[in-house]
């Protein structure tokens, strides 16, 4: 009751009318009793006023006038001050949306914290099935999704590649996820013996495709050539289970044989395509889940293989155990790979931050010199130091609330640039879900509120601590500045300077590691060398057709002008695609079926000629690597190593998965494929003897040129379709291109740096120039008595540079230590050089004393340029 | 006579147990009721009187007085006589307690 009569105060229009209610009661009742007998009426206007309890506010709108008042009068104080903020706390705000997408945030279906994934690796849908049906005791609900499949979208404007999920019709249900349209997919819908052609669109496609028409559900859409019906759109936050991809559109598992050409997975045992996750029963943990699954995986294996044939594979079978990992948060191999570049950079923006707030404490000193004359007649009036302490963190607030708003402005495209240097392979980049929600505001605000604290408290308490007696007489401010006062801004150029070196070391660090990696050795001649992406499979080829279909285009790849060499392969380099097998070799014995796993291409005739691949022993391989020759096969140094150890693998012969048996010919140097990849068990074969080829892989061609830029792309363009109308040309890129997104943890720190590392020294220069000026114009009188009594131009340039410099030297040991500190969080990041390494400390300290020296160079100037007559007469 | 901390809130509601007053009339009647041993400065006394009526305890309105001049005269509310009884018994009981501590006057023993 109380409470909200006290509320009404808050209205300015029944303020009024109490105001002047209660002037006219105490009017009356001086006309009354007297004025004498009521004593001072003022005072219990006042106290009456308090009782409504909003005097503090009517204090904090006073302030907060005053405030807008006294920054509007200095405009270049005000906006670099929130600028420089707003660009810090929007990187911040940035930076920490970006953490929270990849590391921290959970999925956003019901009771996350029950999901776990099977097997970190991927499963058959026998298995899938299986787990389905028997881990009822456990298991809530068991799904399967395969994953990102790029296949032909169009939703009736034209076809466009898209990403499809299938999943089983577990996967909705048992995620519990609200669809913001329409349904999810359901059991009913996957059925083998009746897929229904349904699909689920992604938030973001609908919005794409369909403008986000509420009428969408029951509109076909077609996936390759296969029609479906939507049925409903999914949250905008929800992305899958895989964090850093957002399919377009969901379809059931049961409909793969209507999307993809070819075999047909779901048939075959053998192929590990699917993931499975599952949702732990109430109160089952995850190890007891582990006991009740461990037997049904034994099934699977039986079911697939075949009872064990002997006892050592009976022994090795029991032994095999189902592993649960914790899927509350999605599946996120960015989360593994991303976890430490953006906590480095995170910490670099958190330093960025600070060197921003210190350069607004820097500038809020200046300021406050110059307010003296102000805070002393204030404090003379009988302003107590808490309240004109609080006039000044107000202002310090309203810069800060600007900045706040301005870094919120900045927040959206700040994320989506950070979000397209995160690469998730092949020349994708992530996509997250970023939005701008509760958490961020509350992130801004209190940021925005820390850096008001952290720029404004220490100014505030130093422009009051002086006393009257000093100021009001005001007759030479400048000769006689307290030494304390001098000491804190020079502290705080100091401090400046340490935090831009921290931050320009690391960005020399990233940058001399980036130029390392470029120049790092792949195995791979990149130079004038260009990768085709040729899709045929809308031209209907297969097997037999589609192998003639590589070879006539490469004959006419090799006839465009300025080619020196064509190959192609289906993995490729730098294409993000893998392929394995198992591989049984003369002479290698090993239990552990990990042993045997090596990684294989297919490739076309001088594959290795044209991408300048050393090699170690025998032949490339030729054109009559026909059908009817020996099947032959070149393997690379850490395959021969791995398998043939010690001996000349040239001659010798290993099999494959199918028993097929191939005969060395050739040993290459190792390629590697992202620049920290350790070298991998390769075998290639050549295409031309390849009785099966697939579709599931676009041909990737390589081409090298004779000289650097002689090769246009619309030349291969045309030259491929001259072969068919049909093949769709997917990409043209230099192998330099590719190269350069295998390095996209580097990429990221690397342009982060660069921006932050511009954007410190931007900050220096800007805070210690308003420092510097400050010093100077308060020693003007003292230049100018300097300069009467015989002070020549130089001595004053050497006076004010001596100073910057002990300053700096101050800030540069400190700022040393710091790197020195991050340097040390950022080994394992860096490429080719030593995180400690004093040549990049040379090289900070270097690029920083540039700035130092041009921020000071001016303010000294002008003081040498200081007319004594003039500066003594100011006094 | 000093007053002791809260207890001029309970003398307003009691001076006005006996009919509406205005703020002058307030004072006045607490200074005559206690044979002018309570001089209550009218400083402290308005900001009471607003304190009451933000609780609800008071509720005024302008009238006419006797030598037909406007004020604004006070009266308790319902909730503002409750409270006065509440008060009253938690004083009277304060009063016994502290008498009991004090004792008889020592120069009587």
């Amino acid at each position: 009751m109380s409470a909200w009569r006290k509320l009404k105060y808050l209205l300015p229009s029944y303020r009024h009318s109490e105001e002047r209610d209660m002037q006219e009661e105490l009017e009356s009742l001086a006309a009354i009793a007297g004025r004498r007998e009521l004593g001072n009426l003022t005072l219990a206007a006042e106290n009456a006023r308090t009782v409504w309890g909003w005097a503090w506010l009517d204090g904090i709108m006073a302030d907060l006038r005053y405030a807008v008042r006294v920054l509007a009068r200095q405009p270049s104080f005000t906006v670099v001050a929130a600028v420089s903020l707003a660009l810090a706390i929007g990187a911040n705000a940035a930076i920490f949306s970006l953490m929270d997408a990849v590391l921290w945030r959970d999925l956003p279906v019901r009771e996350p914290e029950r999901l776990v994934l099977l097997d970190r690796n991927s499963l058959s849908y026998l298995a899938y099935s299986r787990f389905a049906q028997n881990a009822g005791s456990a298991m809530e609900g068991v799904f399967a999704w395969y994953s990102n499949a790029s296949r032909r979208l169009d939703a009736g404007g034209g076809a466009q590649r898209g990403t499809v999920e299938l999943v089983s019709g577990s996967y909705f249900p048992t995620l519990g996820l609200r669809t913001q349209l329409g349904r999810g997919i359901l059991p009913e819908d996957d059925l083998r013996s009746q897929p229904a052609q349904v699909a689920l669109l992604s938030h973001a496609y609908w919005q794409r495709a369909f403008g986000g028409d509420r009428g969408v559900v029951g509109r076909p859409i077609w996936v390759e050539r296969a029609r479906f019906t939507v049925v409903g759109v999914a949250p905008p936050e929800f992305f899958g289970l895989e964090v850093g991809s957002v399919p377009d559109v969901w379809i059931p598992l049961s409909t793969f044989g209507s999307v993809f050409s070819g075999p047909n997975y779901l048939d075959h045992s053998s192929n590990n395509f699917l993931y499975v996750a599952g949702r732990l029963k109430p109160g089952v943990n995850a190890a007891q889940a582990e006991a009740a699954l461990t037997p049904i995986l034994i099934q699977i294996d039986i079911e697939r293989n075949g009872p064990p044939a002997t006892e050592a594979a009976r022994k090795e079978l029991l032994q095999s155990k189902v592993t649960l990992t914790p899927a509350s948060k999605g599946l996120s191999w960015l989360r593994r790979r991303f976890s430490k570049p953006l906590r480095v950079v995170f910490l670099m923006v958190a330093v960025g931050l600070l060197l921003a707030c210190v350069n607004v404490m820097g500038l809020q000193f200046a300021r406050a010199g110059g307010r003296q004359r102000e805070l002393a007649i204030r404090m003379a009036l009988g302003a107590s130091r808490w309240r004109i302490m609080r006039q000044l963190v107000t202002e310090s607030a309203i810069v800060a609330a600007a900045s706040g708003a301005l870094g919120l402005a900045m927040f959206r495209p700040a994320a989506n640039a950070l979000a397209s240097l995160i690469g998730v392979g092949g020349g994708q980049t992530a996509r997250l879900v970023l939005p701008l929600d509760g958490t961020m505001l509350w992130f801004v605000a209190g940021v925005s509120m820390a850096a008001a604290l952290v720029s404004g408290l220490l100014p505030a308490w130093r422009a009051t601590r002086r006393s009257l007696a000093v100021g009001v007489p005001q007759q030479s401010q400048s000769m006689t500045a307290p030494p304390q006062r001098r000491l804190a801004g020079r502290v705080a150029v100091s401090v400046q300077i340490a935090l831009s070196l921290v931050l320009v070391a690391a960005t020399c660090l990233f940058a001399f590691s980036l130029q390392q990696l470029r120049r790092f050795d792949s195995g791979v001649r990149r130079e004038r060398l260009l990768v085709v992406d040729v899709d045929s499979n809308d031209g209907g080829y297969k097997d037999a057709s589609l192998v003639a279909l590589d070879a006539r285009v490469r004959g006419r790849l090799a006839a465009v002008p300025g080619v020196a060499a064509v190959s192609y392969s289906q993995i490729g380099v730098y294409s993000g695609r893998t392929s394995g097998d198992a591989i049984e070799a003369d002479g290698y014995q090993s239990r552990n079926p990990r042993d045997h796993q090596a990684v294989f291409d297919q490739v076309g005739p001088r594959f290795f000629s044209t991408l300048g691949t050393r090699l170690i022993a025998g032949r490339d391989f030729e054109e009559n690597d026909t059908p009817s020759a020996p099947k032959v096969a070149i393997i690379s140094q850490e395959f021969a190593r791995h398998f043939f150890a010690g001996r000349n693998p040239v001659g010798l012969s290993f099999s494959t998965w199918d028993k097929q048996l191939y005969r060395v010919i050739g040993v290459t140097g190792d390629v590697r494929h992202y620049s920290r990849e350790k070298p991998e068990r390769w075998f290639y074969l050549c295409e031309l003897q390849s009785q099966k080829r697939t579709p599931f892989f676009s041909t990737r061609f390589v081409v090298r040129a004779r000289s650097a830029r002689v090769v246009n792309a619309a030349g291969l363009r045309a030259a491929i379709l001259a072969e068919d109308k049909a093949l769709r040309i997917d990409e043209v890129a230099t192998a330099d291109e590719l190269f350069d997104r295998t390095v996209d943890e580097d990429r990221l720190i690397e342009t982060l740096a660069w921006g932050f590392g511009v954007l410190a020294m931007v900050l220096a220069a800007v805070g210690l120039y308003g420092l510097l000026s400050y010093e100077v114009t308060r020693r003007t009188g003292e230049i100018g008595i300097r300069m009467a009594v015989g002070a020549q131009k130089g001595d004053i340039m050497r006076l004010v540079l001596r100073e910057v410099a002990l300053v700096a030297g101050i800030g540069f040991a400190v700022g040393a230590a710091g790197s020195a500190a991050l340097a040390r969080m950022a080994e394992g990041l860096v490429f080719g050089i030593q995180a400690g390494d004093p040549r990049v400390e040379l090289a900070a300290a270097a690029i920083l004393a540039v700035v130092v020296v041009s921020a000071a160079w001016l303010p000294a100037r002008r003081a040498a340029l200081t007319d004594p007559m003039s500066a003594l007469r100011n006094e | 006579m000093d007053l002791i901390q809260g207890t001029l809130e309970m003398l307003v509601l009691r001076t006005l147990v006996f009919g509406p007053l205005h703020g002058y009339g307030i004072a006045k009647a607490i200074r005559s009721s206690s044979n002018e041993a309570l001089a209550i400065e009218f400083g402290s006394l308005y900001p009471a009187l607003k304190r009451l009526e933000l609780k609800g305890l008071i509720a005024c309105k302008w009238e006419t007085s006797e030598h037909n001049r406007r004020a604004k005269y006070y009266r308790l509310t319902s909730a503002g006589r409750k409270q006065l009884m509440e008060e009253r018994s938690k004083w009277a009981e304060f009063v016994n307690v502290v008498s009991l501590v004090m004792g008889p006057n020592p120069g009587e023993v």
